[in-house]
């Protein structure tokens, strides 16, 4: 048996997990928010357009490292393919994104004229039926978001991304940088019964890290008694300084803590903004160090 | 139809890489960059005294059950009617899923740069137009003409056998059924269409 490192899918296909996850969750949680919360629209709307930008820029990363991205076009062929079905989620998703954000976008007084040039007809429809496309994004941004892990965990001969254990992973993941990023936005929102909302989402945020770092307990706890490459995997993340110090650290437990202290102790306090901030931007990195890291540990075990 | 598969003597074969050379020839593989559809593994086994060396030539295993296939999301990578797993150049996107999925190493980039300097090498024989991943495809158009691949007639030692293994008089059939040759990583599921007769 030899064990030889991936050597195809490299800090762009991160990228494009990152992104792809963060927009995708970012919608589904924005959109829930909007239906069952009544917040900010102007912030909503904010985070849903970049969201949409999110998974633009993830998706011409990935395009970026294909040998012919305009081949692209044959992407819908083969329905057994994960990239089939992630192009099939994305399309959904911004179509269901677009759809959703048009009305949300009055909220904001300077695009108004332009909102408006849309015809009448059309607006109707999209206010008529805003609910519907927030449960379309919502789904599809859940879809795409469970779709990256999908998409990794289907390469047999890499032992350690070949589990059920990493879609669960990056779907967790996803959704903890979707739910800091609304954080971050929501920081900055003026409207009254906006702290309310950023309590909740220090709190889903906290619940979700909790929960990644106990999938992350019990994948590294199988990875490490399988006689196979996700052994060999397992340990090249725990030399990875950046994997234990940037992602484990600093991308996972100081967030938690700080969201901890606030929850517990300091809601209110003058530094609340800055706590939240920092800790929205150290998951955001996580996130991408996940990814970057999980790809980068990727080991073939061939029977050589 | 037939369904062509290869037996593998690793009694036989003595590690001239004639094989890797004559595929290159015949396929206009990048041996430049060091890009080849077989390769022979010169693996070691053991500590000094009780040492032990094994040659391993691999390629395309052409499975039945197709990681790479289904991984594939353009249908580039396609099955003919012989069982050979082949790629159609011109709707590869070369999003590497295939490359990820595939167990056995057997696939590689032929990139933009390989495709330059196989248009300065071989002129109007260009056989590879465009980037795309690219891997062995046992030499179907010498198969479609009644020969044997490159890389099987090339072998000096015959440790390469090419042929129909549903064929109940062919070598390959009978060498894959003396119980002797198996297939690389069967646990896997893949059934490939490659055995191996152990030194």
């Amino acid at each position: 048996m030899s064990f030889v490192h991936q050597d195809v899918w490299h800090w762009q296909i991160a990228m494009y997990l990152f992104l792809g996850g963060l927009g995708g969750a970012t919608v589904a949680i924005g959109a829930m928010l909007h239906m069952f919360e009544r917040c900010d629209r102007k912030i909503i709307s904010a985070a849903v357009v970049a969201a949409i930008g999110f998974m633009i820029l993830g998706t011409l990363f990935l395009l970026g490292d294909m040998l012919q991205p305009l081949k692209a076009v044959y992407a819908l062929t083969n329905p057994r393919s994960w990239i089939f079905w992630g192009v099939v989620f994305i399309n959904l998703y911004f179509l269901a994104a677009t759809a959703y954000v048009i009305p949300l976008l009055r909220s904001w007084p300077g695009l108004v004229p332009l909102v408006n040039k849309i015809p009448v007809p059309i607006l109707t429809l999209l206010e008529r039926y805003n609910q519907m496309a927030a449960l379309g994004g919502a789904t599809a941004g859940f879809l795409v978001a469970i779709y990256t892990g999908l998409l990794i965990s289907s390469a047999p001969a890499i032992s350690f991304w070949n589990t059920p254990a990493l879609p669960l992973l990056f779907v967790i993941s996803a959704f903890s940088t979707g739910t800091a990023f609304l954080l971050l936005l929501f920081t900055f929102s003026r409207e009254e019964g906006s702290s309310t909302i950023v309590q909740k989402l220090e709190q889903l945020d906290a619940a979700l890290i909790v929960t990644e770092l106990i999938i992350l307990g019990a994948y590294f706890n199988f990875a490490f008694f399988l006689p196979t490459g996700a052994r060999e995997s397992a340990a090249i993340l725990f030399e990875t300084p950046m994997f234990v110090i940037g992602f484990l650290g600093f991308g996972l437990i100081i967030p938690l803590l700080i969201e901890t202290y606030s929850i517990f102790f300091a809601h209110h306090t003058r530094g609340a903004a800055t706590r939240m901030v920092t800790a929205g931007c150290l998951v955001l990195a996580g996130g991408f160090l996940l990814r970057y890291y999980v790809l980068h540990a990727g080991v073939f075990q061939y029977p050589w | 139809m037939a369904r062509y598969g290869m037996v593998m003597d690793m009694r036989l074969c003595v590690g001239c890489q004639a094989c890797m050379a004559a595929c290159s020839m015949e396929n206009q593989t990048p041996y430049w960059n060091g890009k080849f559809r077989t390769h022979v593994e010169d693996i070691e086994h053991g500590l000094y005294p009780n040492v032990h060396r094994e040659l391993l030539p691999r390629l395309c295993m052409h499975c039945d059950n197709t990681p790479c296939l289904s991984a594939c999301p353009s249908g580039a990578t396609y099955r003919t009617e012989d069982g050979i797993i082949r790629i159609d150049y011109n709707r590869c996107m070369g999003c590497y899923a295939c490359s990820i999925a595939c167990p056995y190493d057997a696939r590689y980039p032929y990139d933009r740069d390989d495709v330059k300097t196989a248009e300065k090498l071989y002129d109007d024989d260009l056989s590879h137009q465009v980037p795309h991943v690219d891997k062995c495809s046992f030499c179907e158009h010498r198969v479609l003409e009644g020969l044997t691949p490159g890389c099987a007639g090339t072998c000096p030692t015959n440790a390469r056998v090419f042929g129909d293994l549903d064929d109940p008089e062919s070598e390959v059939h009978k060498l894959s059924k003396t119980g002797k040759a198996k297939p690389l990583r069967p646990e896997l599921g893949t059934s490939p269409k490659v055995f191996y007769i152990p030194s």
